[in-house]
C-alpha cells in the first residue's frame, strides 16, 4: 500500500515536471510549427516532390513529342530539328526523338533515361486512347485479380518448394493431390458504365505514375471498386498500408520514449537525481514511479490512433511489448550515455534498429510466415479483419517482452549512485552493470542465470539476420546467418567472463575458467531450449533453425560445443589480456562455424 | 571574434567526440540507412523481376487456362517462360493452391469483334513473391493480346497516338534514377541532420551541466565559444560527404562535379546547423530544442522539396553531370542565409551574455 502511494507520488511529479518544463515557452511555438506543419504538407503534396527535375536531356525533332515528355519534368527538352542524322551525344544529350524513333547515347544514364520514356510513352498512349469515345475499342482487354490463399512456412524453402523461382512445368498438366473443391466461374461483366471505367482508369494511372518511377514495377495497392484493370496497369501490389502504419506508430512511441530517456538523463546531470536515490525508496519504485506517466501516455497514443482508424481494440495488445521494449531502452540510454551527444546517438541508433526489425519482417505480412515475428504484423491482420490467434502473439511479442523485463531488471539493479553518476563508455558501463550481476560466493550461479539472460537478445539479433537473408539464395543465406549466428552468440557468451572479471579482477584462473564455462555454457543451452519451446517450433524445425539454434544433436553435444567456445574465448582473456578478446572471439567464431557446418553439411554439400 | 580562440573550442569538441567514438555509431547508422533504403527499393524490385537474378533463364511456368476458347495458349507458348495447360477450373484452382501451377486464367465470352470488352480473370496467390514475378511476365503477354484485339477493332478508333519506338532496346533493369536522383541526395543530407542535433547537444550540454560559467571564466569569449561548438559540427560535414562520396565510387557509381557538389552540401548543411544553434542558444535546454528542430527541419525539408533546384534536386543534377543552371543562384542565396542566420546567433549570444 504504502510502495503504491509512492509511486503514484513519483508518477504525479514526473508530470509536473515534464509539464513545467515543457509550458509557456514552448507551447505557442509548437502550435504555430503544427499548423505549419499540416500548410506545408499540404503543399507540398500539390506541388510534388521535386528531387529528379532536370535530370535527363532529351532532344524533340518535331514539337509534338512534348504530349509525351513535356509532362514530366525530369526532361529538359531541346529542340534538334536541325540536327537530322546526328547522334545524341555530339549533340549533348541523353536521348534524340528522330523520325519517330528514340536515339540513345552510351551509358547508364541514357539507359535509364530511355526507360523512364519507355513508361511516359505508355502514360501518353494510356490519355490518348482513355480519350477515345468507344472505350472498348482503345481498351479491348479487361483483367480482374483474384488470389487464392497458400501460406508459405519455413519448412517450404529448402523443401524444394522455393520462394522466388518454381521448378521446371511438366509437359502434362498437374493433378491436385487434394480434393478437388467445385468452384463458380467468375462473372465476366465489366461494368457497363464506361464513363464511370474511364474514370477509374484515369485515377489508376496517376497513382501508377509515383511509384513507377523508381522500379517500373510496384504499384499502390487500389483502392477503388472497380477490379477490372487493362493490362498496362497490371502490377504487383505493394504492401503500402503496412509501411505507413510502421511509420504510424513508431514515431510517437519513439518521442515519447526520448522524453523517458531524457527525465533519466536529467536525473544524472549535476547529480540532481541524488535527492532521489537517497530516499528511502526502493530502485523499482523509482523507475517504475517515474515511467508510468510515459507508459500511460504512450498506450493513450496508440489508442487514439487505433480509434482514428476504426480497429478493433484487440490491436493495442501487440503493441504493448513494443511500448516496453522502447521504454526499457529508454532507461537504459538514459542511464549509460555519458553526454547528451552521446544519448542522441545512441538512441537515433538503437530506434533505427528496432524500427527494422518491426518493419522488415512486417513487409511480408501475409505472404510468409516470417511476417510473424513482428508484432506490427499481428496489428495490420487486426485492420485487415483477420485478427491473429494466441500462438501467434506468443510468437511475435515474447521476444519483446523478454528482452524489456531484462533489461528492466539490470536497470533497476544497477539504479545505484555509483553506476548512475560514474562518467565511462558505454563497454565499460554495460560491463559495470553486468558485474554488478554476479554474486561474490556464488560466482558460479551468477554466471548460470547471465547466460539464460543472453539468449532473448541473441535470439532477437538472430531473429534479425534470418530476417534480413532468409531471402537470398540458399547457401548464401544459410551460410550467413550461420556466421553472423555463431559470433553473436560468442559475444553473449563473453559477456559473462568479462562481467567476471570486472567483479572479481584478479579471481579469474584456469580453474575458475573451466567451471565459468560450463555455467555459462549450461545457462545458454538452458536458456535455447526453453525458449524454443515455447516459442518458435516453427523456425526451428527448419534448416534454418538449425543454422541458428543447433537444435540437432544430442544435448551433450551442443554443451561441449557453447562450452569449448567459451573457454577459447576465456583464454584469451586469461592468458594475453583483455586487449586478446577479439582475437579470442574470432576464433570461437570460427570453431562454432566449423561445428555448425559439420551438422549442417546434407544441407550444403 | 578570435579565430584563434573559436578553433581551439572546435578543436576541444572534436576530441571529445573521437574520445566517446559514439560517432562510429552515427556512420554506422548511416550505413544501415543507406542498406535500409537499398533492401526496400533494389531488394525489392530485384525479387520481383527474376532476370535479375540471371540464373532463372530456363524456368518455365505452369499456367492453366480455363473458361471460353481463347488465343491466349498460343500466345503463351510463344514466350518460353510459359507451359499453359488447358484444365477445369476447380481443377486448376486446387492445383495452384498447391502450388503445382503459377497462375490459373480464366477467360470471359466475349469475342474479338464484339462491341464490349474482352475479360479475364487471373487467378494467383495471395500476396506472394512469386505471383508478383508472374504477374509481371504476364503483362508482356497480355500486352501483346490488347494490341491485336485492338487492331481487330481499330477501325473504331478516332485518333492514334503518335507512334515511337525505340532504335536499341533497353533490357536490363536500372537503378540510376533510384541511386542518383534518392540516394545520393539523401545520403549527404544526413550529415546535416547529424550535426545539427549535435549542436543542440553541444550547446545545451554546457548551460545544464553548468559548465558554462566555468568555460566563460577563460580568455575565450562566449561568441567565440559557440563559434567554436558550429565550427566543429560544420567540419564534420564536407569529411562526411567525401566519405559518403568515396563509398559509393567504390561501388563503381561514377559521380560528376565532386568539389561543387561538397560546396554545397556544406554551405546548405550550414544553414541547417545555424537554426539548429539559434533553437539551442534560445532554449538552453536540450529536449526542448531538439523537439521544436525536429519538427522545424520536416518543415524545411518538406518545403524545400516542394521547389524545383532546391539544394537535394542539384546534388541529383550535380551528380549525373546534368545541367544545373541555378547552381551559382543557390550557392549564393545559401550563402546570404548563412550570414543572416550568422548574425542572428550573434545577437542572440550578445543578449544571453548581458544576463
Amino acid at each position: 500500500m504504502q510502495m503504491l502511494h509512492q509511486l503514484l507520488t513519483l508518477s504525479y511529479w514526473e508530470i509536473r515536471r515534464f509539464f513545467s518544463t515543457m509550458s509557456r515557452d514552448l507551447l505557442p511555438l509548437s502550435v504555430v510549427l503544427l499548423i505549419l506543419l499540416v500548410v506545408v504538407s499540404g503543399f507540398a503534396a500539390q506541388s510534388g516532390m521535386h528531387l529528379q527535375d532536370g535530370l535527363y536531356q532529351i532532344g524533340l525533332d518535331k514539337p509534338e513529342y512534348l504530349d509525351i515528355v513535356g509532362y514530366d519534368p525530369r526532361y529538359l527538352t531541346y529542340d534538334t530539328s536541325s540536327y537530322a542524322a546526328a547522334n545524341p551525344r555530339e549533340v549533348g544529350v541523353d536521348l534524340m526523338i528522330q523520325y519517330g524513333q528514340i536515339f540513345r547515347a552510351q551509358g547508364e544514364k541514357a539507359r535509364a533515361a530511355q526507360k523512364s520514356l519507355e513508361r511516359d510513352y505508355q502514360a501518353y498512349t494510356d490519355r490518348v486512347y482513355q480519350e477515345q469515345e468507344d472505350l472498348f475499342a482503345a481498351y479491348p482487354l479487361w483483367i480482374e485479380n483474384d488470389y487464392v490463399i497458400s501460406e508459405l512456412d519455413f519448412l517450404a524453402t529448402q523443401g524444394g518448394q522455393q520462394l522466388v523461382v518454381p521448378g521446371q512445368a511438366a509437359l502434362e498438366a498437374p493433378e491436385p493431390e487434394l480434393p478437388v473443391i467445385l468452384v463458380d466461374p467468375p462473372l465476366s461483366s465489366v461494368p457497363a458504365d464506361s464513363e464511370l471505367l474511364r474514370m477509374s482508369l484515369s485515377d489508376q494511372m496517376a497513382k501508377d505514375q509515383d511509384i513507377n518511377r523508381y522500379t517500373g514495377m510496384l504499384a499502390q495497392q487500389d483502392t477503388l471498386d472497380n477490379p477490372y484493370k487493362i493490362p498496362s496497369l497490371l502490377s504487383p501490389p505493394l504492401p503500402f498500408d503496412t509501411i505507413i502504419f510502421i511509420f504510424v506508430f513508431i514515431f510517437p512511441l519513439y518521442f515519447t520514449s526520448q522524453f523517458f530517456m531524457m527525465s533519466i538523463m536529467n536525473e544524472r546531470t549535476l547529480r540532481q537525481g541524488e535527492a532521489l536515490i537517497a530516499a528511502p525508496i526502493r530502485p523499482i519504485i523509482l523507475v517504475l514511479g517515474k515511467m508510468l506517466p510515459y507508459a500511460v501516455g504512450m498506450i493513450f497514443i496508440v489508442s487514439a490512433i487505433l480509434c482514428s482508424v476504426q480497429a478493433d481494440i484487440m490491436a493495442i495488445f501487440p503493441l504493448i511489448p513494443v511500448i516496453l521494449f522502447f521504454l526499457a531502452f529508454a532507461l537504459f540510454i538514459g542511464m549509460i550515455a555519458r553526454s547528451y551527444k552521446e544519448l542522441s546517438f545512441i538512441s537515433i541508433f538503437f530506434s533505427t534498429i528496432a524500427t527494422s526489425y518491426l518493419f522488415f519482417p512486417s513487409i511480408f505480412a501475409n505472404v510468409h510466415i516470417v511476417s510473424l515475428l513482428s508484432p506490427i504484423t499481428l496489428v495490420v491482420h487486426v485492420i485487415q479483419g483477420t485478427g491473429y490467434t494466441l500462438t501467434d502473439y506468443i510468437y511475435a511479442t515474447s521476444l519483446f517482452y523478454l528482452t524489456s523485463f531484462i533489461l528492466f531488471a539490470i536497470c533497476i539493479r544497477n539504479f545505484g549512485e555509483e553506476q548512475l553518476f560514474t562518467e565511462s563508455g558505454i563497454i565499460q558501463k554495460l560491463t559495470l552493470y553486468l558485474s554488478g550481476l554476479i554474486s561474490m560466493r556464488n560466482w558460479w550461479f551468477s554466471l548460470f542465470f547471465i547466460g539464460i539472460m543472453c539468449i532473448p537478445f541473441v535470439l532477437m539479433a538472430q531473429m534479425m539476420y534470418l530476417v534480413l537473408f532468409f531471402n537470398l539464395p540458399m547457401p548464401a543465406s544459410l551460410l550467413l546467418i550461420m556466421l553472423l549466428a555463431a559470433w553473436t552468440e560468442e559475444i553473449a557468451k563473453a559477456a559473462g567472463i568479462i562481467a567476471l572479471i570486472e567483479a572479481l579482477p584478479s579471481f579469474l584462473n584456469l580453474r575458475v575458467l573451466i567451471i565459468g564455462s560450463a555455467a555459462i555454457a549450461a545457462g545458454f543451452l538452458f536458456g535455447e531450449k526453453l525458449l524454443l519451446f515455447v516459442t518458435i517450433s516453427q523456425i526451428s524445425d527448419s534448416v534454418f533453425g538449425a543454422a541458428l539454434f543447433l537444435s540437432i544433436g544430442m544435448l551433450w553435444m551442443p554443451f561441449l560445443l557453447h562450452m569449448v567456445c567459451v573457454l577459447i574465448t576465456g583464454a584469451a582473456v586469461l592468458y594475453a589480456g583483455k586487449r586478446a578478446l577479439p582475437f579470442g572471439l574470432l576464433l570461437a567464431t570460427i570453431v562454432h562455424l566449423a561445428y555448425n557446418l559439420y551438422h549442417l553439411q546434407g544441407w550444403i554439400w | 571574434m578570435n579565430l584563434k580562440r573559436t578553433w581551439i573550442i572546435a578543436r576541444k569538441e572534436l576530441r571529445g567526440l573521437a574520445s566517446e567514438k559514439t560517432i562510429l555509431l552515427a556512420i554506422l547508422l548511416q550505413l544501415f540507412i543507406a542498406l535500409f533504403s537499398s533492401f526496400l527499393m533494389v531488394g525489392l524490385s530485384a525479387m520481383y523481376d527474376p532476370s535479375a537474378y540471371g540464373r532463372v533463364s530456363g524456368v518455365q511456368y505452369g499456367v492453366g487456362i480455363t473458361g471460353n476458347d481463347t488465343i491466349l495458349p498460343g500466345l503463351l507458348e510463344d514466350n518460353p517462360s510459359f507451359v499453359p495447360y488447358e484444365m477445369d477450373l476447380s481443377v486448376a484452382l486446387a492445383a495452384l493452391k498447391e502450388r503445382k501451377l503459377a497462375a490459373v486464367i480464366w477467360a470471359g465470352g466475349t469475342l474479338p469483334d464484339d462491341n464490349g470488352p474482352v475479360t479475364l480473370t487471373l487467378y494467383t496467390i495471395k500476396n506472394d513473391i512469386q505471383s508478383a514475378v508472374i504477374e509481371v511476365k504476364l503483362k508482356e503477354t497480355f500486352l501483346k493480346y490488347e494490341q491485336m484485339l485492338r487492331d481487330i477493332r481499330k477501325d473504331r478508333i478516332t485518333e492514334e497516338p503518335i507512334p515511337l519506338r525505340p532504335y536499341r532496346l533497353v533490357t536490363t533493369n536500372t537503378f540510376y534514377e533510384f541511386i542518383y536522383g534518392l540516394l545520393i541526395p539523401l545520403l549527404l543530407f544526413m550529415p546535416a541532420i547529424i550535426s545539427a542535433g549535435l549542436v543542440i547537444d553541444l550547446i545545451t550540454e554546457e548551460s545544464q551541466q553548468q559548465t558554462l560559467d566555468t568555460l566563460r571564466t577563460t580568455p575565450a569569449a562566449l561568441i567565440e565559444i559557440i563559434g567554436g561548438k558550429i565550427g566543429a559540427c560544420l567540419i564534420l560535414i564536407p569529411v562526411q560527404a567525401c566519405l559518403w562520396l568515396l563509398l559509393l565510387s567504390l561501388n563503381r557509381i561514377l559521380i560528376a562535379n565532386l568539389a561543387e557538389i561538397i560546396l554545397l552540401v556544406t554551405l546548405s548543411s550550414f544553414v541547417v546547423i545555424l537554426i539548429a544553434a539559434i533553437f539551442a542558444l534560445h532554449y538552453q535546454d536540450r529536449t526542448k530544442a531538439q523537439f521544436i528542430f525536429s519538427t522545424a527541419a520536416v518543415i524545411l525539408l518538406l518545403l524545400a522539396l516542394a521547389f524545383p533546384n532546391n539544394p537535394l534536386n542539384l546534388i541529383a543534377l550535380l551528380a549525373a553531370g546534368s545541367p544545373a543552371p541555378y547552381h551559382g543562384a543557390v550557392l549564393l542565396a545559401s550563402a546570404g542565409l548563412c550570414l543572416i542566420l550568422t548574425i542572428i546567433v550573434r545577437v542572440v549570444v550578445r543578449n544571453s551574455s548581458r544576463v
